[in-house]
């Protein structure tokens, strides 16, 4: 029997090498073998495909891009990893711990936060819930999300990409999924009206490509539900509620329909759930894409209580090559929770009405210099 | 000993690589005036435990704007505080009544950029005594592991 369980994990091991091998060698409509469990032993749904519904939580440290520390370096040692989850676990801790409660505001001119903290600091950390552990694939821990290039960074956008979003900048339309906050002084034709504000910030779409595709861990509310039928595979994410619909065996819209999220269509191949999706919108703007953007997800079951998600992106208008990367959904027993986005977006209303009160501050300003 | 600094380098690479991570709803330098920070207590008169982000309201008797301290006897002011998604604390079985209406907290944050809104970032909400307002809330400031009989239901 232990020979048996040996042998059997070591042509698992021999597959997942190999698998690993070939990473690279794809272009988004080509297929990867997936690494799931022995195809007999997995849940399947009363049509004989495999049974990927129910209730995940993606939430990790894994970053999409691997810091330029870790080089070509994919999987981190298990002494790296325990100290890096336990130094995050450390800061989460000393967040949580008494402030002084006879403290004074904090600085002029802000705190020096960088990132959405703005320079004011953002909210306490109890709000945050970004995973405590970095992704296990093929049993090791990974540095990052992107597999394919083998720097695990998202390839450096193409010439006329670079113009094309800096043309973006100068008119200040700012339909990005999240905000960088360019800032008042920097871009202030960014706040005329709500179509100039993010995706994100109108809760048009969740920021981050949380609800995807591609689907990617953010801070907090990274639940995602499947629900499967015959021919329709629905992936709801907590997330401002984006509910992504795929069509099984389905084609493609006109290309002159568009959508947040493009279209989805789905297929099974073996085991596994490929999901091809087209006619986003030019407003989508993954990571400086266009509305060229196709995605080809890959969902397959590692085991009852695992996904294994793996996603390839492309853009000839964006990047020289199409790029990939993988993570795992584990389930979870959460709940999830309503995200009514809109009734309660008090920020863009503060936004625009500071930035009201810089126009009138700056036309006095002007009038006085008169 | 090598280990060590190679993970203290990763550590503080990746630290410096989040802030392209640090994604949000909303980037709070857009809302909220750098020159304005506030610190304010009082106590809380509502919670807004909405998404995308909650709001805690209370009647400040004491305000700092800027370095200008006022204490406010009668009324008070009202003032809002943005938080963030109450989904994460409704996952550790914090819920919008698990602080109680009246409850002294101390807020400091920043003002937002329209100075005629009574309105703030909870960059750090806490009790009287610091202790923050959603971590060991119970009184205790226990660490949640059930001995405490007041601690929320998980």
């Amino acid at each position: 029997m232990r020979t048996h369980q040996l042998t059997s994990a070591l042509v698992l091991a021999v597959i997942a090498s190999w698998s690993a091998s070939i990473i690279g060698q794809g272009s988004a409509g080509q297929s990867v073998r997936p690494r799931a469990a022995a195809s007999t032993t997995i849940a399947r749904t009363p049509d004989g495909q495999p049974d990927l519904q129910g209730l995940y939580d993606v939430a990790t440290l894994t970053p999409l891009e691997r810091p330029a520390a870790f080089g070509n370096t994919l999987s981190l040692t298990d002494e790296q990893a325990r100290k890096l989850e336990q130094a995050v676990a450390d800061r989460k801790e000393r967040l949580a711990l008494p402030s002084d409660g006879n403290r004074a505001a904090p600085p002029v001119g802000g705190d020096g936060s960088t990132g959405a903290a703005g320079n004011v600091g953002g909210y306490n950390n109890f709000w945050i819930d970004n995973g405590t552990q970095y992704v296990t694939v093929d049993g090791q821990k990974r540095t990052s999300i992107i597999v394919d290039p083998a720097n695990g960074r998202v390839p450096a956008l193409l010439p006329e990409a670079t113009k094309r979003n800096a043309a973006r900048l100068l008119q200040t339309t700012s339909d990005e999924q999240e905000s960088s906050d360019p800032g008042l002084e920097r871009a202030a034709n960014a706040y005329d009206d709500p179509e100039r504000r993010p995706l994100g910030e109108r809760c048009l779409l969740g920021f981050g490509s949380t609800s995807g595709p591609p689907a990617l861990p953010v801070l907090y509310n990274n639940l995602h539900q499947i629900v499967q039928t015959r021919n329709t595979v629905m992936i709801i994410n907590e997330m401002n509620h984006d509910v992504r619909v795929v069509r099984i065996g389905g084609q493609h819209l006109a290309p002159t329909v568009r959508k947040w999220m493009g279209d989805s269509i789905g297929r099974w191949e073996g085991d596994t759930l490929v999901i091809d999706t087209t006619n986003f919108t030019d407003k989508t703007r993954f990571r400086g894409s266009s509305e060229n953007l196709h995605v080809v997800e890959r969902i397959s079951r590692i085991d009852d209580k695992t996904l294994l998600y793996r996603f390839t992106v492309e853009d000839p208008t964006t990047w020289a090559t199409p790029w990939t990367g993988e993570y795992t959904w584990p389930v979870t027993d959460e709940q999830m929770f309503e995200y009514a986005c809109h009734e309660a977006n008090y920020a863009l209303g503060n936004i625009l009405r500071g930035a009201r009160q810089r126009d009138r501050e700056s036309a006095a300003k002007r009038s006085e210099n008169r | 000993m090598r280990t060590t600094r190679f993970v203290l380098a990763l550590s503080v690479a990746i630290a410096l690589s989040s802030g392209g991570s640090m994604l949000a709803h909303h980037a709070f330098g857009g809302e909220f005036d750098a020159n304005r920070p506030v610190l304010l207590r009082g106590a809380v008169t509502k919670v807004e435990w909405v998404n995308p982000h909650a709001w805690i309201h209370l009647t400040a008797k004491e305000v700092t704007i800027a370095g200008e301290k006022k204490t406010l006897s009668g009324e008070g002011e009202d003032w809002a505080v943005e938080g963030g998604t109450p989904n994460t604390l409704l996952r550790r079985g914090i819920t919008r009544d698990t602080v109680k209406i009246g409850t002294e907290i101390v807020v400091d944050g920043y003002q937002t950029r329209d100075h005629t809104l009574t309105r703030a970032n909870g960059r750090n909400i806490t009790f009287t005594d610091g202790r923050k307002l959603f971590m060991g809330s119970s009184g205790t400031g226990a660490p949640k592991d059930g001995a405490d009989p007041t601690e929320p239901p998980r």
